[in-house]
């Protein structure tokens, strides 16, 4: 139980909660509500040998993954979809053997978590069973339903060490709302040992029950205010997918290791002191101006995409 | 109504997206995943078309029933999922399917073997990953809890490269399996596992449209009007058996052509496609 007061800290103490060896659940996925500054945070600590969990993700695990923070990844899923296709840094550090190929598949992984939540040693599926992932997962049991006779497969549960999640709002208690799709968080949230949080703002309790908890702050051990932390991923309403920047990146990941080094983490992770200096790297208040602006009008929104 | 007049060609994205849309019938649930623009595509013409009662479930934001604003090539997006009628989260979708109420899923694969098996993880062995591919998201699960499958790849045509090998997308193994088909890399039958569904009943890829035989094995079901049996077996590692009945695919109708081009205004859609395919164009019939 986290019952302090006032949870408010740093991003750099907020990150500094994650342990070299950690199993870090990351909340958000694909281009949506990806925690990226506490990200870029957790490469400027040097925090190493990351195992990482999750359902269907891509710039977020591909950054760590170039970035040499990753040594096991338990993800369902890393790419860039039709937008730009298979995530390079990820593909590279898996096929070197840098990162070790755990795969998980979506429900697999909600069950794991669902354990966790119920207090329960694992819990039972009818799929998996006939595919590989019996191979990558050797935890994974099956039985004999005393019940029914048929074979089940059993997945233990996964109590992540770190849930990292970037949210809408927070009250300085910890209670955190999200708008729009939670993806796996609220179950991140409660299956895993600590719940760290970035928010684009801070408000006072009441504005937030209003709005409505998604996330009750006992669960949440610190949080930080940090307005475009998910950036270049959107967080909708406040602003829409950064598809130039990922373009940039992506260009930067193609070219090979060293010219990701040189192209995207020097310049907008290594050598920003601050998640200001990131924003001011990626356009400032002109580039933000326009991601807010997607709503406007559908010539606007869908000129991003362009 | 002018624009529908225009329209006297489709497109192979059109036609594969019309395809995949005649797969779904009317009152199921059905979820289109991500990354899968064809099939996104076919799910809203079906929901217009033939099957209105559809609860359409959008990939990545679980919304249900949205009416997107444009197609993105990135699934969890508002402009997908606006005016949603309501919203799962991802444990009830999963636990729908896990109790018997997905009535079909779309699923894609980098092999497909002749049983639909299918591997999008990695190429290689245990020992050395010579390509590690994305990952099947909740594939794997779904590919035994959901009703039915449709199986689609814009990928079947292969080339032999200058040694006269090809890298066959329909392969007679696939070197990891991500989701299953109908009998087990080894030939075992699905009815001896305990899944809900009963597998994959259709596929539609850029050279034709496919069934399942008695045997659980991939059978030939309709040529477009511009493939032909030789063609397809060239790009197919296995044999092929073909349908009694083989015909040709039916081209959608110019209404439905104007649907997915207005649904689809920056041509997310044909990203699915390769360079030449997306030159492919087919006549409709004089109405």
């Amino acid at each position: 139980m986290y019952t302090q007061n006032d949870k408010r800290c740093s991003l750099t103490e907020l990150v500094a909660h994650i342990q070299n060896g950690d199993c870090l659940a990351i909340g958000g996925g694909l281009s949506w509500r990806e925690p990226m500054a506490a990200l870029r945070e957790l490469i400027r600590q040097n925090i190493k040998d990351l195992k990482l969990v999750g359902s269907a993700h891509g710039i977020d695990v591909d950054l760590l993954c170039g970035a040499g923070s990753v040594a096991v990844s338990a993800e369902s899923y890393v790419g860039f979809e039709q937008d730009f296709g298979m995530a390079l840094n990820y593909r590279r550090a898996c096929e070197t053997g840098a990162v070790k190929v755990e795969d998980n598949c979506c429900y697999s992984l909600v069950q794991q978590l669902r354990a966790a939540i119920q207090g329960l040693p694992f819990m039972p599926i009818r799929s998996v069973q006939g595919t590989d992932f019996l191979k990558l997962h050797p935890e994974f049991k099956t039985m004999t339903c005393p019940f029914t006779g048929e074979q089940l497969v059993l997945v233990p549960a996964l109590k992540p060490d770190v849930a990292l999640i970037h949210a809408h709002y927070a009250d300085e208690h910890g209670n955190l709302h999200i708008e729009g799709p939670p993806v796996a968080d609220v179950l991140f949230a409660k299956a895993s040992k600590k719940v760290i949080a970035t928010v684009e703002a801070l408000i006072p309790h009441d504005e937030l029950a209003k709005k409505g908890v998604t996330i009750p702050y006992f669960y949440v051990t610190a949080i930080c205010e940090v307005p475009y932390g998910a950036h270049p991923t959107s967080c909708y309403p406040n602003y829409a997918y950064d598809r130039e920047h990922t373009a940039s990146y992506y260009q930067a990941a193609k070219h090979g290791a060293d010219s990701f080094n040189q192209n995207y983490l020097t310049p907008f992770v290594h050598d920003c002191k601050d998640h200001d200096a990131y924003l001011l790297a990626v356009g400032g208040k002109a580039r933000l101006a326009c991601l807010e602006q997607w709503d406007q009008s559908m010539e606007k929104w869908m000129q991003l995409y362009e | 109504m002018n624009n529908q007049n225009k329209i006297q060609t489709c497109t192979l994205g059109e036609l594969m997206i019309y395809q995949i849309a005649l797969s779904i019938e009317d009152g199921i649930l059905a979820f289109h995943g991500f990354g899968s623009p064809l099939v996104q595509l076919a799910l809203h013409l079906a929901k217009r078309n033939h099957a209105p009662n559809l609860v359409l479930v959008a990939g990545a934001t679980y919304g249900i029933n949205p009416t997107p604003a444009f197609l993105t090539p990135t699934t969890n997006d508002f402009a997908m999922n606006r005016d949603a009628e309501c919203h799962l989260t991802i444990e009830e979708l999963f636990d729908l399917a896990a109790s018997g109420r997905l009535g079909r899923m779309f699923l894609s694969g980098l092999q497909i073997d002749r049983w639909g098996n299918m591997n999008v993880t990695r190429l290689g062995n245990d020992e050395r990953i010579s390509l590690k591919l994305p990952g099947g998201g909740g594939g794997c699960n779904l590919s035994a809890d959901a009703d039915h499958v449709t199986i689609w790849t814009a990928a079947h045509r292969t080339h032999a490269d200058e040694h006269g090998r090809r890298r066959y997308r329909l392969a007679n193994r696939c070197d990891f399996i991500t989701s299953v088909g109908h009998r087990t890399a080894e030939g075992l039958p699905r009815a001896g596992m305990p899944y809900r569904g009963s597998g994959p009943d259709c596929i539609v890829t850029d050279l034709g449209v496919f069934g399942f035989n008695q045997e659980g094995h991939v059978q030939l079901r309709a040529l477009y009007p511009d493939t032909s049996v030789e063609m397809i077996a060239e790009s197919t590692e296995f044999d092929l058996p073909v349908a009694a009945d083989l015909s040709t695919a039916a081209l959608p109708e110019p209404e439905m052509i104007e649907f997915i081009r207005r649904l689809d205004p920056l041509k997310i859609h044909q990203r699915e496609l390769s360079s030449a395919d997306r030159g492919r164009f087919f006549q409709l019939k004089e109405a």
